[in-house]
């Protein structure tokens, strides 16, 4: 298949990219359609409820229904929100998330494009989400979402650091920075002698990763920026429609790309730690496993999101730069001193295991202050002083 | 662009910052009904709140005063509608006082193991809408809405209504409980047990939810007092005072349980106080059971009209959120003269500026959670 | 003939309240449940400060505020005190004319009188002087009636908002 080749220069080269954009995203609009009913239908199963049931067989329909009705919604304007700025908001939001999927390869060598700075344009394009939702924030000319950008803002700005200092520790073992070599190194080709995925091999820097990415994603316990019982949706508060069905879009597409991006760097994305290689140049395969992985990522996030309260955003902050941070450098020294003193890998899993434990501990040390015992009393023992 | 009004300026390194007024409710998610208050904010931190009620006003005692003893009961069971037998078993037993009426003994019980049904609803009710305030994504609301949900189903075999069941009357009780009442009651207190066990762990066993609630807005003794909070509130500052251990109303002094009370006051405090409450509630419901005796239900001397004359009560219950007192005057005539409720919500609510302010935004929602409001039982 | 007033009979806690407070004038008399106290507006304050500082009294909780109309163009107070060290209450009555209806403000010394003497405010029409915040609170702001007077009528209520004065409102 002409694809999976590469592809051709001169005017051959755009069709090829214009194809596979649109492979990508017709892909994108369906996986959010099957996100949103998946997850309700997750979240019902944590609550001890059915989901939805009616639309299709077992509900299956509900995501197009859903689409249906929010695209014939009227679209709202308040009167005193900033015409331009409000309505391009929820498009500016929603462009870097598909900016970020062009690089992704969901099989080997197969994505829209293959850059050999992959990880870092994945990281330098998702900053820039943060423009469309102060956008929304701003120019809604409402307080509650003023206060939602404002929250997305500073938590973007500081998440972001042990996000890239994780994926920074990777890169330094790796060595490379494009997705498509980081994968295949965690596969059967035995090039670089690894065949673990990073995830056994810097557990540290996995669970920096997967807590900032929550942050990121605006997910619970992060969800700060949306907090539904204190901002009533923050920064989309003022939207409805369509272009509050574009910032869905954002939050589901951009789950489902960080997951697929989380895969691939941690997991191995379409790789599997095997040295056979009877399924490797099979891209259905290849597609499947990528998909497995992404699912168990994103079931992970709903997992978390059904079970944890929100932080308040002070907690936000200082478990950022307090805890997070340091640790994320500490992994990365580690990473140093394995390279320059061609230390072997498994003190890498060791120590990094080390960390991640002690970062649990931490967490759970600090907070654990559940009563030792019930206490109670009766009303003769004690007297309130007179004033 | 939105100007936004310039109330408060603060200066920091010649860095101008203007306060924000932000609008909670009456529609907001955290308002638990139509509760609404404008809190000034300075960033994330509120420096001034003030909070207006009144949304859900029905006239509740100007009803009472126009109608007949019998006919307001499903007024009263709309004040604190989580636990609407309990204001029925305030408002009954204000009657009663006026009157001069005896309960039968069954009737007694059979309140008593009613009200802390509906104790145990209502705390229930709080210990969802807790964790969702807190922001918990709705889980702990379905766990407790189950326990609930069972909770309504016995109501609804009794008394033919699920959250307004108007069982009681002034003198006894509409009709006796169905036979196999006692088994029913068995289930479903251990169903009751094991959603607490699960609400327990999903929230008390949480690490972030305890983060935000351990030290949060502590409140002294005195100044609980002061404010007129009682309730659950006023034992989490380490008072154990329970009405229905200081002043025994129905059978209460025959009935053996314990105040949980907690350390600081704080928020964190306020729900373990509350957790705790529903199983010392089923340690009454059993005890109650054990104890109850045969008879009849409603007084056999009560005048078809109640008409009573110049009399005056104030009636304290410990209600579910603190004490639910009824002030009744009568002067004759099928009509009481004056019936005025003093809710325990209206009492707590009116400390919240004082608890709010010098929070964060996030940490008002959740003091406003803590209180446990019902806006029935505010507004009347 | 006339006999001699009788020197009044204070049981119970009126006893000790009289004899704590003694500077305040005031007659006793008992409820179903409460030992009442009726005293004048003017001695109101002494009086509650007198239950709230004194050792034996303590009564540190304000637990009610009932304002009534009496009929006669009279309005009633009564106020619900509680102690939670000694665990005894009482209940006082303060009775103005409608053409006088000042009640001084209890805010100074309990907090919890502040919402409480909104309420009687604006249900029956009472002045709470010294009030810091004297505002209405269940009712609208622009709703000038006082709905648990008796000449109030149930049925009808007129909707006030919005309507200048004199003209008369919707009916419902």
């Amino acid at each position: 298949m002409f694809l999976f080749s590469d592809p051709v220069f001169g005017v051959w080269n755009w069709v090829d990219a214009i194809i596979r954009i649109l492979i990508v995203v017709l892909t994108m609009t369906f996986v959010v359609i099957y996100l949103t009913y998946g997850e309700r239908k997750v979240v019902a199963r944590f609550q001890q409820r059915l989901g939805p049931t009616k639309t299709g067989r077992a509900g299956l329909l509900q995501g197009f229904a859903d689409t249906i009705k929010l695209a014939s919604k009227e679209d709202i304007r308040p009167t005193n929100a900033d015409r331009w700025v409000f309505e391009f908001a929820p498009y500016l939001t929603f462009i870097p998330v598909l900016m970020v999927l062009v690089s992704l390869p969901f099989a080997k060598n197969w994505g829209v494009r293959d850059l050999s700075l992959g990880l870092f344009y994945v990281f330098a394009i998702l900053g820039l989400n943060i423009v469309g939702i102060l956008m929304a924030g701003l120019g809604s000319g409402n307080k509650y979402a003023l206060l939602g950008g404002v929250r997305a803002a500073a938590q973007m700005i500081s998440y972001e650091i042990p996000l890239v200092l994780s994926l920074l520790s990777v890169a330094m073992i790796a060595g490379t920075l494009n997705l498509n070599g980081i994968a295949s190194l965690q596969s059967f080709t035995p090039e670089n002698g690894q065949y673990a995925p990073f995830i056994f091999l810097q557990p540290l820097a996995f669970v920096i990763f997967f807590t900032a990415m929550l942050s990121e994603l605006h997910r619970a316990p992060f969800d700060i920026p949306v907090a539904e019982s204190e901002i009533v949706g923050g920064y989309f508060v003022e939207y409805s429609g369509m272009r509050w069905s574009m910032f869905q879009l954002t939050e589901y597409a951009s789950m489902w790309a960080f997951s697929v991006f989380g895969s691939i760097v941690f997991l191995g994305g379409w790789a599997v730690p095997d040295t056979s290689d009877w399924w490797g140049p099979d891209w259905g395969w290849q597609l499947g496993i990528t998909f497995i992985k992404s699912v168990v990522w994103i079931v992970a996030i709903m997992w978390v999101r059904t079970t944890v309260p929100r932080l308040r955003i002070d907690q936000l902050m200082s478990f950022c730069w307090k805890i997070l941070l340091p640790m994320a450098l500490l992994q990365l020294l580690m990473n140093g001193f394995i390279l320059e003193y061609d230390w072997p890998p498994i003190l890498l899993t060791l120590t990094s295991g080390a960390g991640a434990g002690a970062l649990v501990a931490i967490i759970i040390t600090r907070a654990i202050r559940r009563p030792k015992s019930k206490l109670v009393g009766t009303y003769k023992q004690v007297g309130v002083a007179a004033r | 662009m939105t100007v936004w009004p310039e109330e408060r300026v603060t200066t920091i390194d010649s860095f101008n910052t203007v306060d924000m007024t932000i609008n909670v409710g009456p529609q907001h998610p955290a308002t638990h009904g139509v509760f609404r208050m404008v809190l000034t904010v300075d960033g994330e931190v509120v420096v001034d709140c003030e909070p207006y009620i009144g949304y859900l006003h029905r006239g509740l005692e100007k009803l009472t005063e126009n109608h007949d003893y019998r006919q307001s009961m499903g007024w009263w069971d709309r004040t604190d509608y989580l636990a609407g037998l309990c204001c029925e078993g305030a408002y009954c037993m204000a009657v009663e006082k006026l009157a001069g009426l005896e309960v039968p003994e069954r009737a007694e019980y059979i309140r008593v193991m009613l009200m802390e049904l509906s104790r145990i609803n209502s705390h229930f009710m709080f210990l969802g809408a807790f964790g969702a305030d807190v922001g918990s994504f709705g889980t702990s609301f379905i766990y407790a809405w189950r326990e609930r949900e069972r909770i309504y189903d016995f109501f609804e075999e009794v008394s033919g209504d699920r959250m307004f069941p108007t069982y009681f009357r002034p003198g006894g009780l509409m009709s006796d409980l169905p036979g196999n009442y006692e088994s029913r009651i068995r289930s479903l207190l251990g169903s009751i047990n094991q959603g607490l066990e699960d609400l327990d762990g999903l929230l008390t066993g949480n690490e972030i939810f305890v983060e935000r609630c351990k030290g949060l807005s502590p409140l002294s003794t005195e100044r609980a007092i002061n404010l007129g909070i009682t309730g659950p509130i006023l034992r989490a500052t380490g008072l154990p005072w329970d009405l229905r251990k200081a002043e025994p109303y129905s059978v209460y002094d025959r009935l053996e349980f314990d105040i949980p009370i907690g350390e600081s006051g704080d928020i964190f405090d306020r729900y373990f106080v509350r957790l705790s409450e529903i199983y010392q509630s089923t340690k009454i419901i059993e005890q109650c059971l054990e104890q109850m005796p045969k008879g009849l239900v409603l007084n056999p001397d009560l005048p078809k009209t109640l008409r009573i004359d110049n009399a005056e009560c104030y009636l304290r219950t410990e209600g579910t959120k603190g004490e639910y007192s009824v002030y009744g005057m009568a002067r004759g005539g099928v009509k009481p003269y004056r019936m005025k409720l003093r809710s325990p919500s209206f009492c707590n609510l009116s400390a919240l500026k004082e608890m709010v302010v010098g929070n964060y935004l996030a940490d008002a929602i959740i003091i406003l959670g803590s209180l446990d409001i019902v806006l029935g039982e505010v507004d009347k | 003939m006339t006999q001699p007033a009788a020197a009044p009979q204070y049981p119970g806690i009126s006893a000790l309240i009289h004899k704590s407070v003694p500077k305040v004038p005031f007659t006793s008399t008992s409820t179903t449940t409460d030992a009442d106290i009726q005293v004048a507006a003017e001695h109101l304050l002494e009086l509650v400060q007198g239950l709230n500082q004194r050792r034996e009294l303590a009564f540190d909780m304000l637990s009610n505020i009932t304002g009534i109309d009496m009929g006669e163009d009279t309005l009633a107070v009564k106020y619900n005190f509680y102690s939670f060290k000694h665990n005894h209450r009482v209940q006082l009555t303060v009775t103005v004319p409608w053409a006088n209806r000042h009640v001084p403000s209890l805010t100074s010394l309990y907090g919890a009188a502040d919402w409480h003497e909104r309420e009687a405010a604006e249900m029956v029409g009472l002045v709470f002087d010294g009030h810091p915040n004297p505002k209405a609170l269940l009712l609208d702001d622009d709703v000038r009636i006082h709905p648990l007077l008796k000449s109030h009528p149930l049925q009808t209520v007129e909707i006030l908002q919005g309507i200048e004065e004199g003209v008369p409102g919707f009916k419902f």
